[in-house]
């Protein structure tokens, strides 16, 4: 009796491990039969053949990115990034990261990358400087404050005014400081994310508005201590893409593999998995 | 000759020493004529380079792009005026935070600077104490760069929580930093020109009767203060730059706000305005230095036959 209940007990493990294989390998090979048309790596316009070099700034911050270390492919932007390599056809060993500064990743003149992924948002003024793809995360700006602050439960439009508040230099967050908290006091503006955390400390600021992923991330991490994230603001129709060099052909076929993950939602996915615990925040009014 | 020195400094006239002094009429004309070569080879020799660097400029082949990036018309005028709504602030305001900050550092850099030359002057044993107290500033503050005490003093004391001393509004320890940043410097160049006071001057004030600070505050320090206001208004030039570090404090002043323009626009044009803003404050400035030199040194060689 029990040497037929064992029987009976592998074979329907073998089976489910079997059926199991089979349906993996239907769904890579109908991955692997929707490559583009036209955009295989040997028919792209790269800067060196047969590599797709992408850029990003240094550090590179978490939850886009893990432990700054672009090359393991984690983190929101690291996995779009390899998302994107893979649709067009290239293998993961061909996709090598380098470094470029936010601030001269739109100076004129050739790039030493094929694209940019930087948490960069669209607009239509840089988008005469350089060329964007299409948007692969449509983000929100959050607030946040250190715990015990007034802003905690004192945040109604027009309590939102009185406070003074710190952005990021780089970011839209300050135009949307100014457009639609519309503050009494001129908002601090800070190099980097770093800086911001210590005025906030420092209590020299009550509110830091950043990206919701980047606000909650600092909270849930303790990089603020103590930190709460008020809410976020509802969504502006601001999207971040990919950066090229103006005009760069390569921007066409990368857009479809974009519009590919979005339509078999691999990029939904993502989002969930690397952003998912980050926007699960309420939403406040500016 | 030289009653107007500077205007034709690379005439072969001043080189050579003069005309030929064999008949005056003569003399003079020929020094017209020689001074009117000279001014249009000079002429033309500027209009030469500014050409071939004007050409170089606007034939290389990126050049349409490199002037739109950064000598972009529409930018310039929403750099300067601002956009708040667009989140850009103006670089004339920011700029106003800028002068704010250096005439109120400079007066206070020229005072402590005078306080620590002065201490470092002190002699006798009793005020050794004193002494290596400047001698450890002046050290420090030089040794450390200027950005560094900016972070210290503006992320480092609100967080010490002094009561008091923490609460200040952030441009408080900006303007801390530059000041005691600046006045090691500067009290090294009044050291300099209290050196230079030539010691038989301390002697007679001292056989006058005058005590060692007397001597001090009446004879030496107005010659010395008088010798050093080149290289002082060499670093008050100088802080006027400077004062660009008060801004990873989150004071936008003029080259944060141009560097908002910038990373809104994609486009360089702000640091442009931001450029000739600071230029316009400089430029006079180092003029007006020159002019100082010329007088001082005129009244200091007045009567001497050159």
């Amino acid at each position: 009796m029990k040497r037929e209940l064992l029987a009976s007990s592998v074979a329907a493990v073998l089976v489910a491990a079997a059926a199991a294989t089979a349906s993996v390998s239907i769904q890579s090979t109908t991955v692997l039969a929707k490559a583009i048309s036209g955009c295989a790596p040997s028919q792209l316009h790269l800067y060196r053949a047969g590599q797709l070099i992408v850029a990003t700034d240094a550090p590179a911050y978490t939850p886009w990115f893990e432990k700054n270390q672009p090359r393991n492919g984690k983190g929101y932007e690291g996995a779009v990034a390899y998302a994107v390599a893979k649709a067009l056809g290239f293998k993961q060993s061909q996709v090598h990261w380098t470094i470029e500064s936010f601030d001269s990743s739109y100076a004129p003149g050739p790039k030493t990358f094929d694209f940019d992924i930087n948490e960069i948002t669209i607009t239509a003024a840089r988008a005469k400087a350089v060329t964007f793809s299409e948007g692969y995360y449509n983000d929100r700006q959050a607030l946040i404050t250190y715990k015990g602050s007034p802003l905690v439960t004192a945040h109604s439009p027009s309590q939102l005014k009185t406070y003074k508040y710190g952005d990021q230099v780089g970011t839209t967050s300050l135009a949307y400081i100014e457009q639609q908290i519309q503050p009494t006091q001129t908002p601090a503006v800070y190099n980097n994310p770093n800086d911001a955390v210590s005025a906030l400390s420092d209590r020299t600021i009550q509110g830091f508005v950043t990206d919701a992923p980047t606000a909650q991330y600092m909270a849930s991490s303790g990089e603020v201590k103590h930190g709460v994230v008020v809410g976020q603001f509802p969504s502006n129709d601001q999207a971040y893409g990919l950066l090229f060099h103006k005009g760069n052909p390569l921007v066409s076929c990368v857009n479809r593999a974009i519009t590919q993950l979005k339509n078999n939602g691999t990029l939904t996915r993502l989002q969930k998995k690397w952003l998912g615990i980050y926007t699960s925040i309420p939403t406040i009014q500016p | 000759m030289t009653s107007d020195p500077g205007r034709f400094d690379d005439s072969p006239l001043l080189v050579a020493g003069g005309p030929p002094s064999n008949s005056l009429g003569g003399g003079r004309r020929h020094s017209k004529l020689q001074g009117r070569r000279a001014v249009a080879v000079s002429v033309a020799s500027s209009v030469v380079l500014l050409g071939v660097l004007a050409a170089l400029f606007f034939f290389a082949p990126g050049s349409a792009q490199v002037r739109q990036t950064f000598f972009n018309i529409p930018d310039a005028r929403t750099a300067f005026l601002g956009d708040p709504r667009g989140g850009i602030f103006s670089e004339l305001d920011a700029l106003l935070i800028n002068i704010e900050l250096f005439l109120t550092a400079e007066v206070l850099i020229l005072i402590l600077a005078m306080v620590i030359a002065l201490i470092r002057q002190l002699t006798g044993p009793v005020t050794f104490p004193l002494r290596m107290i400047a001698i450890a500033y002046t050290d420090f503050f030089r040794g450390v760069p200027l950005l560094l005490v900016v972070y210290a003093i503006g992320f480092g004391v609100p967080a010490l929580n002094l009561a008091g001393v923490s609460t200040q509004p952030v441009w408080v320890y900006g303007l801390a930093a530059l000041v005691l940043s600046y006045s090691a410097y500067v009290s090294e160049v009044y050291r300099a020109g209290i050196d230079s006071v030539h010691p038989s001057q301390v002697a007679a004030a001292r056989s006058l009767g005058l005590s060692h600070g007397q001597a001090m505050r009446s004879v030496v320090i107005p010659q010395a203060v008088r010798r050093v206001i080149p290289p002082l208004l060499n670093d008050f030039i100088s802080l006027q730059k400077d004062t660009a570090l008060v801004a990873v404090l989150g004071i936008i002043e003029v080259n944060r706000a141009a560097g908002i323009v910038s990373s809104t626009d994609f486009n360089y044009t702000g640091y442009t305005v931001g450029a000739f803003l600071f230029l316009l404050l400089t430029v006079p400035m180092a003029r007006f230095t020159d002019w100082l030199i010329a007088r001082d040194r005129r009244r200091r060689q007045a009567g001497v036959a050159h």
